[in-house]
């Protein structure tokens, strides 16, 4: 049933119409008599969010190669959009068929913030898919299933969904999906395919667990029942150089967030900054030749039409062989007209040689992450840069013309104290000075720090999962003595964000399986788009939590117990919880730990890989 | 260096592709197609692109113009050719020629407009009787939007109206109004101010969807301007 029809009335009255009737080069269309399963793969944010989401892409190439699947795009309208809908009872549809997502097989939805939770379940709604995952009975379509970095604890979500993906998706999706064909041809029920998938690791039907709680509202117990795994491991991919990239994106017609070219360089991350949840969930750290890198992005250029190329890693300049990367990708970008960009570079390995390679790439402006301002502070978060490193960059940065810098960092740290804070505006001030005893930097220019001071969200999976995030007024008493430090130094710039945010940002990102209820409860009062503060009601969550009889603080305040059951400690994402504990006592002394390529931690992935991550023997003779 | 006035469609889809999009959108295309555009010189260079006639988001169109010079050793017809793979089916180039007329020379444009019946309670004959009542007036003024605030025009003045018709849903204009860079009156003000005199004056009849279609470019003569 294409929609087109009823669809096309509504568009010239919304916002931004070409988000919603799709049709854009690169978006693939296919014969429904060849299909054998569809898949919605449905982004819980609006399209200019959604589309500039690397993994979305990789995951519709990946489903899309195989002919007799087909992987279509689905974004939670934006509000506009939405009251047209529900009022013209216009279900949620994919905007490549334009057919409506409930006559899908899969129902895919990327986890990317939790404060997208509500947009999952208002898309479900519009779809016409019963909320709660008990009340969709036992025909085997559509799947509600779910994956990306939040699926480390999907417990706050448990109860909308038939299943999660845990870990990487690329090979992943596919046994899901062939299962289910399958099974389905041969007559099975939804709970006969869930049973069935949840012996594919990297799956999680959370149906099949019993969770018991005690009686201080900790868990007691997550019991596996008709057979599942009692951990559930994640997926990772073994070879990650031969892994398939994206050859081609859908190009958008409208501006979306990040409109480029975007190739992985290396997947995982070696630092292990203790307060970072991906630099946890995503090991090991794998990379790219240079050689694919460039065939992956010519590739790219050429196929999307893209002006500008951008690199996507957790940390680019950690990539073993980053100024060969460079120099292949600057031969094509710069007889082409490509812009080259570069984000997540470090401060500690930032090289003269990589600034000159950069310094033939348009930039807009440098932005580096010290995280924390003293140097005791990035200690315990184990951010291994040093005051000298961060100064030795900005000259590199300041003599070859810039004249602004932003940096990134935290309020709420483990251990943290006012000078800490203060700390932030100092090491600002001290980058301010050296701008100006600089003799190379550019004349009659003034210099701009801008410093953006997150609230700490504590994750799980990290070595600060056992901290309890700062009360609101704790964040409120900081963000003043920042406030008051930044009095009289006129070329920093500080931003502080909304607390309650990160607030519920906590809760649900280590909550249990009981807060279903709170976000369903929060939904019906009208929260959605939680992530941007235009919509955001916390006022609304707060009933929601009390109609629950649960509270935030016992979520998001409350020091966790080594030896207490966490929601997601039946999920196995590699890493030891026994490393963990170790890290964070290594924190409260601010040792810091090596990064892995110059001597291996012991954080558990080699247990389950069965090889080292690097090659020790050859780091010594170099 | 060939010079290249290509005519292209926009239809369906593509219909919803802003004049800002679309410049875009085709530059992208160029680099796909691997059609070696001309760029511009200087510390900025992008490729050059030229769009002589902005059309409204939502308006089809058979006779869209778009100029661009090809910096190498290729045909427009091959450089059609190409574009037309990378492109949207529902944004297709129909033919390509050496420029003739300047973008100046842009005086007129001529439209389709179909406005349906709200349902079947509105018969067409009522739709079109409402229409001569409301286009017999001898003025029309609407509010015009300028770069330097609101101007009041009478779009009546400034539009001709070259047919009217019934259709088994409703009203078929094909109407004509000034088009290019000194002065651009576009149809959808007559039709506006068509739909804000209906409930004053012919409450029950009700209008649905309008779908609108550029038909021509033309130049002050009268003729095509690709």
């Amino acid at each position: 049933m294409n929609l087109f029809d009823q669809i096309e009335p509504l568009l010239l009255k919304v916002q931004k119409p070409a988000r919603y009737i799709g049709g854009e080069p690169g978006s693939i269309m296919k014969d429904k008599a060849d299909i054998r399963a569809r898949f919605a793969f449905c982004f819980p944010d609006r399209y200019d969010v959604g589309m500039s989401h690397l993994g979305m892409k990789v995951l519709y190439s990946c489903i899309n190669k195989r002919p007799e699947y087909w992987c279509e795009r689905v974004f939670a309208p934006d509000t506009d959009f939405e009251a047209l809908m529900r009022e013209h009872h216009l279900p949620l549809y994919a905007l490549e068929s334009l057919e409506p997502v409930r006559d899908f097989d899969f129902i895919g939805f990327t986890l990317q913030y939790e404060l997208c939770y509500t947009n999952i379940l208002n898309m479900l709604d519009l779809a016409g898919v019963p909320i709660y995952q008990r009340d969709r009975g036992e025909a085997i379509a559509p799947i509600v299933c779910a994956g990306g970095s939040c699926a480390c604890n999907p417990e706050p979500i448990a109860d909308f969904c038939d299943m999660f993906f845990l870990g990487e998706g690329e090979e992943l999706d596919l046994e899901v999906m062939d299962l289910y064909v399958k099974m389905r041809d041969a007559g099975a029920t939804r709970s006969e395919f869930l049973k069935a998938a949840s012996q594919i690791q990297g799956v999680y039907v959370p149906s099949l667990y019993d969770v018991t709680y005690n009686e201080d509202g900790t868990v007691n117990a997550v019991t596996p029942k008709d057979g599942a795994p009692a951990t559930v491991r994640k997926r990772i991919i073994e070879n990650f150089d031969a892994c398939p990239s994206p050859e081609e994106f859908v190009v958008p017609f409208s501006e979306i967030v990040h409109d480029r070219a975007v190739t992985e360089v290396l997947r995982g991350c070696l630092r292990g900054c203790r307060f970072c949840q991906a630099g946890f969930l995503y090991r090991p750290f794998r990379e790219k030749t240079p050689e694919t890198i460039c065939e992956q992005s010519r590739k790219l250029i050429n196929n999307t039409g893209y002006e500008e190329l951008s690199l996507c890693s957790l940390s680019t300049s950690d990539h073993s062989r980053i100024e060969e990367m460079m120099d292949g990708l600057l031969t094509f970008t710069e007889n082409e007209h490509i812009n080259l960009s570069l984000p997540s570079l470090r401060v500690d390995n930032f090289s003269t040689g990589l600034m000159n390679r950069l310094r033939r790439v348009r930039s807009s402006g440098l932005t580096f992450a010290p995280e924390a301002g003293t140097q005791r502070m990035r200690d315990v978060i184990n951010k291994n840069v040093s005051e000298e490193e961060l100064m030795r960059t900005c000259k590199i940065a300041f003599d070859a013309g810039q004249t602004s810098v932003k940096f990134y960092f935290m309020m709420g740290l483990p251990t943290e104290t006012d000078d800490d804070i203060r700390g932030i505006i100092e090491l600002a001030q001290r980058v301010v000075d050296m701008f100006y005893e600089g003799e190379r930097r550019p004349k009659g220019k003034p210099v701009q720090i801008s410093c953006s001071i997150a609230t700490f969200v504590p994750k799980p999976f990290t070595p600060f999962e056992f901290h309890p995030q700062d009360t609101r007024e704790m964040i409120a008493h900081k963000q003043k003595v920042l406030e008051e430090a930044l009095a009289g130094h006129k070329r920093i710039r500080a931003s502080t964000h909304f607390p309650e945010t990160s607030i519920l940002e906590a809760v649900l990102a280590k909550g249990d399986r009981r807060l279903c209820d709170v976000i369903y409860g929060a939904w019906k009062r009208g929260c959605i788009f939680d992530a941007w503060s235009e919509h955001f009601r916390y006022d609304l969550w707060l009933e929601a939590f009390a109609e629950a009889g649960l509270n935030v603080e016992f979520y998001a305040n409350r020091p966790r117990p080594y030896d207490e059951v966490f929601p997601w400690d039946h999920l196995d994402y590699y890493v030891d919880k026994a490393f963990l504990i170790r890290e964070n006592e290594k924190a409260k002394q601010a040792k810091s730990t090596k990064h892995c390529r110059l001597s291996c931690a012991g954080c558990g992935v080699t247990k389950v890989t069965g090889h080292p991550c690097f090659d020790y023997h050859q780091n010594s003779k170099a | 260096m060939i010079p290249v006035r290509a005519t292209f469609e926009k239809r369906r889809r593509a219909k919803y592709i802003s004049h800002l999009d679309l410049m875009r959108c085709m530059q992208r295309a160029f680099r796909r197609a691997g059609v070696p555009i001309w760029f511009t010189e200087g510390f900025n260079p992008h490729a050059y692109l030229m769009f002589p006639l902005a059309l409204s988001l939502g308006y089809e169109s058979g006779c869209e113009c778009m100029d661009f010079r090809i910096d190498g050793d290729m045909s427009m017809q091959e450089a059609m050719e190409r574009l037309n793979r990378v492109l949207p089916p529902d944004l297709q180039i129909k033919a390509v020629a050496e420029p003739v007329r300047k973008h100046t020379d842009i005086a007129f444009a001529d439209y389709a407009i179909a406005l349906d019946c709200a349902d079947a309670s509105v018969s067409a004959e009522s739709l079109r009787n409402a229409w001569d009542a409301f286009i017999v007036q001898p003025e029309i003024l609407v509010e015009k939007k300028t770069k330097r605030g609101t101007a009041e025009i009478d779009v009546k003045a400034q539009s001709q109206i070259l047919d009217t018709q019934t259709t088994g849903n409703g009203l078929l204009l094909k109407l004509r109004t000034p088009a290019g860079t000194s002065v651009n009156v576009n149809p959808g003000l007559l039709i506006d101010a068509f739909l804000a005199w209906l409930p004053e004056h012919m409450p029950d009849v009700r209008t649905g969807m309008m779908h609108a279609e550029r038909l021509a470019i033309l130049c002050e003569d009268g003729t095509d301007f690709a």
